[in-house]
């Protein structure tokens, strides 16, 4: 899939080459760092980001049968929300200042099903206890900006879930939390994934929460995805020369290290990618092809796939 | 070691008037809004008309009673005329001429002379009374902010009690008092629309102040009187520009509608005035009314335009 | 919140004095005295001019010290005494009494018209963002807002009402203030009042619209599976309406004695407008210090019930 944006200074091509696939009840996480293009992936799932000046130039989004990429609005916004829930960043800015989180939450509700209000409200009740959230008839009434920020976080998983979807896309939903409140969070997702059997894609850039409830990683950097992978194996045995500088990042405690290592260079600018594999400048492995051609991504160990010139077309490592 | 002069270290920013660069890089911003180059061509326009026009034209107080509501040029209207010895009604084609392109009124008097005169009017009523109101409006607002205390209550009070004050009626009512004069109209107005910039520039001044650069050059031994004119004035430069080039058209309509209910300058020959004649004589000369009117749109439609291309052009965080 | 509106009841009251205080200062320093414009009538009747004048001034007070005139003049307001207009020989608040329906009409009929009209178009060019659509209703707000109103109110009249015959050039009085007869011929006043409030209220309603299209609850909503009429309806407007509550607040309270005064005189509505414009070239203060004090207490109460209707509108405010 690629979805790109036609903006006066170039096109910013966000998302410029994204292929996965989501099993029922599974977790999968979209890592890289910020910039690399794995929230516009999310929206792009259920079309959601600015158009114009944003466009899905080419690729499909397969949900049931339907192509959520190419067919008519009313459908993919048939399918937002009821089938495909999804939880922001931020859920301070995320949600309506102006509307109680009960209106928010009974609103979704009421838009993919016929309740009455009573019906709704308690159905919203219900959702907020599931969500730890105390005193829940209270919580109805109350405007955001009357909520601590884990339970505007939480209000917001309720409201994502208010009408049983079966995928949950959650983008960052830790980011702009406190240690304690991620926990909580982390918690939850981990326990709609078991106790309802959802699809979670899970997006972010921070490993340990790959580790934590992945089951599937897909390492994205310029808008591509460089390695997709059962967690497992993207942790102990990564492919790619990014994702193992990903790697090579995370701070181990059981070292110790005078400074934290990290990748040199900046992540590329969108509008202005560059040619072959975009990770070429920043590689330490990098060969002549890397500067001229783009990486396929091969199969290189049964469910391992990598887009990398140091793999061979049949996945078999050249250098 | 060079010697250090008060206050010539925390300069941190150019003072408008002398950064070339600066007036430059405005320019072009301002250049890529096309209406505000319109609005901009159109005040020019006018500001030449109100300079030299009025050396070109006749007399706009002339009346001439033998060419009473001749239509403009290439207009004609139909004039009934009853004669008492006949009894009878001849009906006669009155047709625009060459000398008085424009038509006349209904005293005869050349319209176009009037409103190269109005044109004149116009500009030096906006011009000086918002100059007035800028320069009150700033003065005020910088000392309210920088003397705080009672002074500043006192005189954020008195604001309040102008900003409520039912504008227009004051105006009538201070120019009904004092008499319609070109000098009371101006000094009214200005002297009543100056609350906003007051305002605006306290609060700007307000938030300036604590920034470091004007505690650098306080701590360098700069007075008050310094930090003002050579930091907070700059500072407040575009802001004032722009304050002032939004508030004429403002200041243009108010002198418009004071001389057409009849309280402008019976002196001198402004839009409000030949309007004022125009409303009576809809029926027999329409051009009377609709003349100046059109003349008064464009004005303050060019100073919107102006304006607000101005404004884009100084906010950073606009994109032009 | 009841010890806020206590206070800002307070503080209106507080304003109030002021503007009455500076009304009545500028009455009295003005050049004629109301008494000389009545003793114009006496002397043509030949009685005894300055007998009269002393008898008058001994009856209202006017030959004592100023300061004991303002404060009898004060006292007597206290006690809902406000006095008699000279020219309409009749208590000042009968006059009043008998003509604030019309303004109050026509600056309700204006504001509905130029809210519905112009909350409706900001949106739709939000909406439609440098689309054709956007750019010809920026063309029409900033030619709304340049378009003098009483110069457009001129227009109409001859365009609609000496051209084409479609309404009378002047205002029936002798129709029920509420009868179809009356509203119809209030469609052209309304217009010409309403036209320059709508263009101003397209420009504020596609920026609130704009700044909060972009908000990341916009995308929470569609995300829900809103539809788009929900998203925009709701969810943007529920928010842009915050600023728009002030400026429309705002304007109303400068239209009360700005724009409505002057299409009352063009339209010859009898209203306040008229009666205020009327007393002021008689010389009748009372009248004058009536209809002032009444606009300012309008505008004041208008900033009260703006304060008042945020709070509902806006959960996040609360004054304590």
């Amino acid at each position: 899939m690629k979805t790109w944006f036609y903006t006066r200074r170039g096109i910013v091509k966000a998302v410029n080459g994204v292929d996965f696939d989501l099993r029922q009840g599974e977790c999968l996480c979209l890592v890289g760092e910020s910039g690399c293009g794995k929230s516009v992936t999310a929206l792009s799932l259920l079309r959601l980001f600015d158009s114009p000046p944003g466009k899905i130039v080419s690729g499909k989004v397969m949900f049931a049968g339907i192509d959520l990429a190419n067919c008519p609005v009313e459908q993919v916004r048939r399918v937002r929300g009821k089938e495909i829930a999804m939880v922001f960043q931020n859920a301070q800015s995320a949600l309506n200042p102006v509307f109680t989180i009960g209106d928010q939450i009974m609103e979704q509700i009421n838009a993919h099903g016929r309740y009455n209000r009573a019906d709704a409200r308690k159905k919203a009740r219900l959702l907020l206890e599931e969500m730890n959230i105390p005193q829940a008839e209270n919580a109805l009434n109350m405007y955001p900006h009357q909520m601590s920020g884990g339970m505007k976080q939480r209000a917001m998983i309720a409201m994502g879930l208010s009408c049983d979807p079966s995928i949950l896309i959650a983008d960052e939903p830790t980011t702009a939390v406190d240690v304690t409140i991620r926990a909580q969070i982390m918690f939850i997702l981990q326990e709609l994934k078991t106790r309802r059997n959802m699809s979670i894609i899970f997006i972010t850039h921070d490993l340990s929460l790959v580790r934590e409830i992945g089951d599937r990683a897909a390492v994205i950097y310029g808008g591509r995805v460089v390695e997709i992978a059962p967690v497992e194996t993207i942790l102990t045995d990564p492919a790619h020369p990014y994702t193992r500088g990903l790697i090579a990042c995370l701070p181990d405690i059981s070292t110790n290290l005078k400074r934290l290592p990290s990748i040199p260079g900046n992540t590329p600018n969108p509008i202005d990618l560059p040619e072959g594999c975009t990770f070429h400048p920043r590689c330490r492995d990098v060969m002549d092809v890397c500067r001229s051609t783009e990486p396929a991504l091969v199969n290189i160990a049964g469910v391992h796939k990598v887009a990398c010139h140091l793999y061979d077309n049949a996945g078999a490592f050249i250098a | 070691m060079t010697e250090l002069k008060p206050g010539q270290g925390g300069r941190s920013r150019i003072p408008l008037r002398i950064s070339h660069r600066l007036w430059g890089y405005y320019w072009e911003r301002l250049q890529k809004n096309r209406l505000s180059l319109v609005g901009l061509g159109f005040i020019g326009f006018l500001v030449l008309t109100g300079i030299f026009g009025p050396l070109l034209v006749q007399d706009p107080q002339k009346t001439d009673f033998n060419i009473l509501n001749l239509p403009p040029l290439g207009f004609s209207i139909q004039e009934s005329i009853y004669d008492i010895k006949t009894n009878e009604i001849t009906t006669t084609m009155i047709e625009g001429r060459p000398e008085h392109p424009l038509g006349t009124d209904s005293k005869g008097r050349d319209m176009l002379a009037m409103l190269v005169s109005g044109a004149r009017i116009s500009l030096l009523v906006g011009l000086l009374a918002t100059g007035i109101a800028i320069f009150l409006g700033t003065f005020l607002g910088v000392l309210s902010a920088f003397l705080g205390g009672w002074v500043d209550n006192a005189l954020m009070r008195f604001t309040d009690i102008m900003m409520t004050f039912p504008f227009f009626l004051l105006l009538v009512l201070i120019v009904f008092i004092f008499g319609p004069s070109l000098a009371i109209i101006v000094l009214v107005i200005g002297l009543t629309g100056w609350t906003g910039a007051a305002r605006l520039i306290r609060s700007e001044a307000l938030s300036l102040r604590t920034r470091d650069f004007i505690t650098a050059s306080k701590a360098l031994g700069a007075s008050d009187t310094r930090v003002i004119f050579n930091h907070l004035i700059p500072n407040v430069s575009s802001l004032i520009i722009v304050m002032a080039s939004l508030s004429i058209p403002g200041v243009i309509m108010a002198e418009a509608s004071l001389s057409f209910i009849g309280l402008g300058d019976p002196m001198s020959t402004s839009w409000g005035t030949i309007l004022n004649t125009g409303q009576h004589s809809l029926d027999s000369a329409w051009w009377v009314a609709v003349e100046p009117g059109i003349m008064l749109f464009l004005t303050v439609l060019s100073f919107n335009f102006f304006g607000d291309g101005l404004r884009d052009a100084f906010d950073p965080k606009a994109s032009v | 919140m009841r010890s806020y509106i206590i206070k800002r009841l307070l503080y209106s009251v507080i304003i109030a004095w002021g503007i009455l205080t500076i009304t009545f200062i500028l009455l009295r320093v003005g050049p004629t005295s109301p008494v000389d414009r009545y003793i114009l009538n006496i002397a043509a009747k030949g009685q005894d001019v300055e007998s009269v004048r002393q008898a008058i001034e001994a009856r209202y007070g006017l030959d004592k010290p100023i300061i004991e005139q303002y404060l009898l003049y004060m006292g007597n307001l206290l006690q809902g005494k406000w006095g008699w207009s000279f020219s309409a020989s009749q208590p000042v608040m009968e006059l009043i009494g008998s003509h604030w329906i019309y303004s109050f009409q026509l600056i309700l009929l204006a504001t509905i018209f130029a809210i519905i009209l112009g909350v409706g178009l900001g949106i739709l060019s939000a909406v439609n963002q440098n689309t054709k659509i956007d750019y010809a209703t920026s063309i029409f707000s900033f030619i709304g807002i340049s378009i003098p109103g009483f110069w457009l109110g001129l227009m109409l009249i001859l365009v609609f009402a000496v051209y084409l015959g479609v309404f009378k050039t002047f205002y029936d009085t002798s129709y029920p203030i509420w009868s179809l007869e009356n509203l119809r011929q209030l469609i052209m006043p309304v217009l010409a009042l309403g036209t320059g409030e709508l263009a101003g209220y397209v420009r504020y309603t596609r920026s609130a619209m704009l700044d909060n299209l972009r908000k990341e609850f916009v995308t929470t909503a569609r995300a829900k599976g809103l539809s788009e009429r929900t998203v925009i309806g709701k969810h943007v407007l529920r928010n842009a309406v915050l600023p728009l509550v002030t400026i429309i607040m705002f304007d109303l309270g400068s239209i009360v004695f700005g724009g409505a005064y002057l299409t009352e005189i063009v339209f010859g509505i009898p209203g306040l407008g008229q009666v205020s414009f009327n007393a002021i070239f008689a010389n009748d203060y009372a009248v004058v210090i009536a209809v002032t004090l009444i606009g300012t207490f309008m505008v004041l109460f208008i900033n009260l019930a703006t304060d008042l209707i945020y709070t509902y509108l806006d959960p996040r405010i609360r004054y304590d």
